[in-house]
């Protein structure tokens, strides 16, 4: 279980490293990327697992990588995070997309890590 | 009423003027011309009444005087007169003298001009007299009689010398003559008796030459230069009427009434005066008492021209009063006419069909003033109060813009917070874990976990405020359902995580009602005042939540036994921002209200210091009807 790969995809460099450092110490091989160009490319490189990216990043929609990495894969987790409420609107579009969960910031880690840990297992990893 | 009407009018004195002058003024003139007449008249006949006194006096005079010539021609005739001696003769005279006061001397001469008898009242000597070449004697002798020779007797008494001739009875020839010296002061009684002192009226006998004979007052005789006055002597002497009379303005001033006649035989006058005053003291008082009757017609004439004046313009007055009334609006005064049967009268009628007609003219226009007044304050009202709908809409507006301005912001900050946030709290994180890691090797300084736990409690802190303001600033659309009240309260509370010191007293309403409500947002507003419930009550203390049916609205109460709220601070409660709390953004009830008006409901509370608060919020009931409609 442990050991699988997490990508961790965001603007903010703090938010990024702080997350994929815990996402480390929990267990988890994090990848980072800071915007949607060079996530899009570590995803295709790296296969990860999960897919963790902030909804607004300054080069792309959040929805538009999220259809861009679903045309390549359709086999990871991938959980939004956002700083804002959603509209249900927005929440449905982003999961017929192919969004697996919401995060709303800040979140607790030990929540997050039990939640992933929980798609992963009902994705048979 | 501001002036006392006057009560005679200019009117009533041109009535009365008018009435006066007709009245009074022929009144005058008839009496002037009939008093002046009268008065002419009468002292005329006073004037003429003074003349026949003065004839009649002068027929006394005269026959007074004849009286005593004829005692003293009987005496010359008698029989044997002119035969006795002169003893008898002498007796003879004296018995005359004693019957005749007014002689004073008898004297017989004979034919040859002696002195043969002579008696004197106050004759001495008795010394007989030669009348030989007396003129008088002479004259007597001739013509067989004589009167005259005035003379002031002894400086005193007027005194008239008579003589008659002594005629013998058988010669039939003339023997002598018989001479008297006769006083005249007895006319002078005469004239006193006539006219005493009392009547004011002097009377005199004067003769051709102005002598005085005779006075009223005997005093005047007596003075030895007595003579009447020059100014009526002059009048008398050079009169040569027999008789006369009128008034005469003496020297002295005074005005006197004065006639004269003259005295047949003798040639004297007769002179009576009598002061104006006094003479015309008749017509005098006939003047004084026509003078007192004008007096009293006037003041009749006065007081009937102010009756008939007042008659005449009473009713005129009254109608003026009434017009006065009636411009001052007063229409249901009448005037107090006692309504005669002419012009006035009709005046009166007319006046009052008038005032009638004006009273229902005036009362039509009152009306339709009344009416127009009230559409204006109507619809003064209706503009006013669509001015405050269009304030109360504006300043509805501008808070709406205000707050969403707020939220837009709240929201920017907010979302810009939370990476932050999100950072310290990853971060916290690792070095927990890490510390944890190597707890075992190395403990950890109590206070360091503690501060730990510290940063992360406020991180969810300030995430917690975040949310609220996220929450207010949201403005996504409204979801309703219908919603059985009942079963959807007893979820909500079974889900809130009451603590253990609160007893919660629930009472739902039997009829289970149904309303369409968004129940994410219709939780968050009952979530919001049961947490508010439970913070004012830290030790102990119970949550009553109701619900019931208010007429079309459904009521939920969730009520509090706290502190209560000060009725300064419950105005402003719902305000955004508005908080007593030491932590909190004032967002929790902004949000209820926010919640209850987008479901077309109203908030109250109630709030009593020292028992507790109770917020009401109404939301429409939907009834079967609409139920229906809703589930078609």
């Amino acid at each position: 279980m442990s050991g699988q790969k997490i990508l961790v995809i965001d603007d903010d460099a703090h938010l990024r490293e702080s997350l994929a450092e815990v996402l480390d110490l929990e267990g988890f091989a994090c990848l980072q990327a800071g915007n949607a160009k060079s996530g899009i490319e570590a995803a295709k490189k790296n296969n990860p697992d999960v897919v963790i990216m902030d909804i607004q990043l300054p080069d792309s929609s959040g929805f538009q990588i999220c259809q861009e990495l679903r045309r390549y894969s359709k086999d990871f987790i991938l959980i939004m995070m956002t700083g804002r409420f959603l509209s249900a609107e927005e929440k449905t579009q982003g999961f017929s997309l192919g969004a697996d969960e919401y995060l709303t910031k800040p979140f607790d880690i030990q929540e997050l890590c039990l939640r992933i840990r929980q798609l992963l297992s009902r994705k048979g990893k | 009423m501001t002036e006392a009407p006057k009560k005679r009018g200019r009117l009533f004195y041109k009535f009365l003027f008018v009435f006066l002058i007709v009245s009074l003024v022929p009144l005058g003139i008839v009496g002037y011309y009939l008093v002046n007449l009268s008065q002419v008249t009468l002292n005329r006949a006073i004037s003429r009444d003074q003349e026949a006194l003065a004839v009649g006096f002068s027929d006394t005079v005269s026959s007074y005087i004849t009286n005593f010539r004829n005692v003293l021609f009987d005496a010359a005739h008698l029989e044997d007169f002119s035969s006795m001696n002169a003893g008898k003769q002498q007796a003879l005279i004296n018995h005359v003298m004693q019957l005749h006061a007014p002689f004073l001397e008898l004297s017989v001469i004979d034919s040859g001009g002696q002195e043969t008898v002579r008696v004197g009242r106050f004759v001495r000597d008795n010394k007989l007299r030669d009348f030989s070449n007396d003129a008088l004697f002479g004259k007597v002798m001739k013509t067989g009689e004589f009167v005259g020779g005035l003379e002031k007797y002894m400086g005193s008494y007027p005194a008239i010398t008579m003589g008659v001739q002594i005629v013998s009875s058988t010669t039939n020839q003339g023997t002598g003559v018989l001479i008297a010296k006769m006083s005249l002061t007895g006319l002078s009684s005469i004239l006193k008796t006539g006219f005493p002192e009392v009547t004011h009226t002097q009377a005199a006998v004067i003769d051709t030459n102005g002598f005085l004979i005779a006075h009223s007052n005997l005093k005047e005789i007596y003075k030895p230069d007595a003579k009447l006055p020059d100014d009526i002597l002059k009048i008398l002497l050079q009169n040569d009427a027999k008789t006369g009379g009128g008034e005469i303005i003496l020297d002295t001033g005074e005005k006197v009434l004065g006639a004269f006649a003259e005295v047949s035989e003798l040639g004297w006058v007769v002179y009576i005066q009598r002061s104006v005053s006094v003479a015309y003291s008749a017509s005098n008082e006939m003047l004084k008492r026509t003078r007192w009757m004008m007096l009293l017609v006037t003041v009749f004439v006065l007081i009937l021209g102010y009756a008939v004046s007042l008659f005449i313009t009473q009713p005129i007055h009254a109608l003026r009063e009434a017009a006065i009334k009636l411009g001052e609006g007063d229409f249901d005064y009448l005037p107090d006419i006692s309504m005669p049967n002419d012009e006035i009268g009709e005046l009166a009628h007319t006046f009052m069909q008038m005032s009638e007609s004006l009273k229902v003219k005036t009362a039509e226009i009152m009306s339709a003033k009344e009416e127009l007044e009230r559409l204006n304050r109507s619809l003064e009202n209706r503009v006013e109060a669509r001015t405050r709908e269009l304030k109360s809409a504006q300043d509805e507006l501008i808070k709406k813009e205000r707050l969403a301005a707020i939220g837009q912001m709240a929201s920017v900050v907010g979302h810009e917070i939370r990476n932050p946030l999100a950072v310290i709290n990853n971060s916290i994180y690792f070095i927990k874990t890490k510390f944890n890691a190597s707890a075992a090797a190395n403990p950890l300084d109590p206070k360091v976990t503690k501060h730990i736990s510290i940063i992360e409690s406020e991180i969810r802190q300030a995430n917690g405020i975040i949310d609220e303001i996220l929450g207010f600033a949201r403005t996504r659309e409204l979801n309703p359902k219908l919603t059985h009240l009942n079963a959807y309260m007893e979820d909500l509370m079974m889900s809130y995580p009451f603590p253990p010191h609160i007893e919660l007293v629930k009472k739902l309403a039997p009829e289970n009602p149904t309303v369409n409500i968004d129940t994410d947002e219709m939780t968050q507003a009952v979530r919001n005042l049961i947490k508010n419930g439970i913070e004012v009550m830290p030790e102990a203390g119970k949550i009553f939540v109701r619900t019931e049916v208010a007429g079309d609205m459904v009521r939920i109460d969730v009520e509090d036994a706290g502190p209560g709220i000060p009725k300064e601070t419950l105005e402003k409660i719902f305000a955004p921002f508005f908080t007593t709390k030491a932590r909190g953004t004032g967002l929790g009830l902004a949000v209820v209200k926010k919640i209850i008006d987008r479901h077309r409901g109203r908030v109250e509370v109630t709030s009593v210091v020292g028992k507790g608060t109770c917020f009401k919020l109404f939301v429409p009931l939907v009834t079967n009807n609409q139920n229906k409609q809703q589930y078609k």
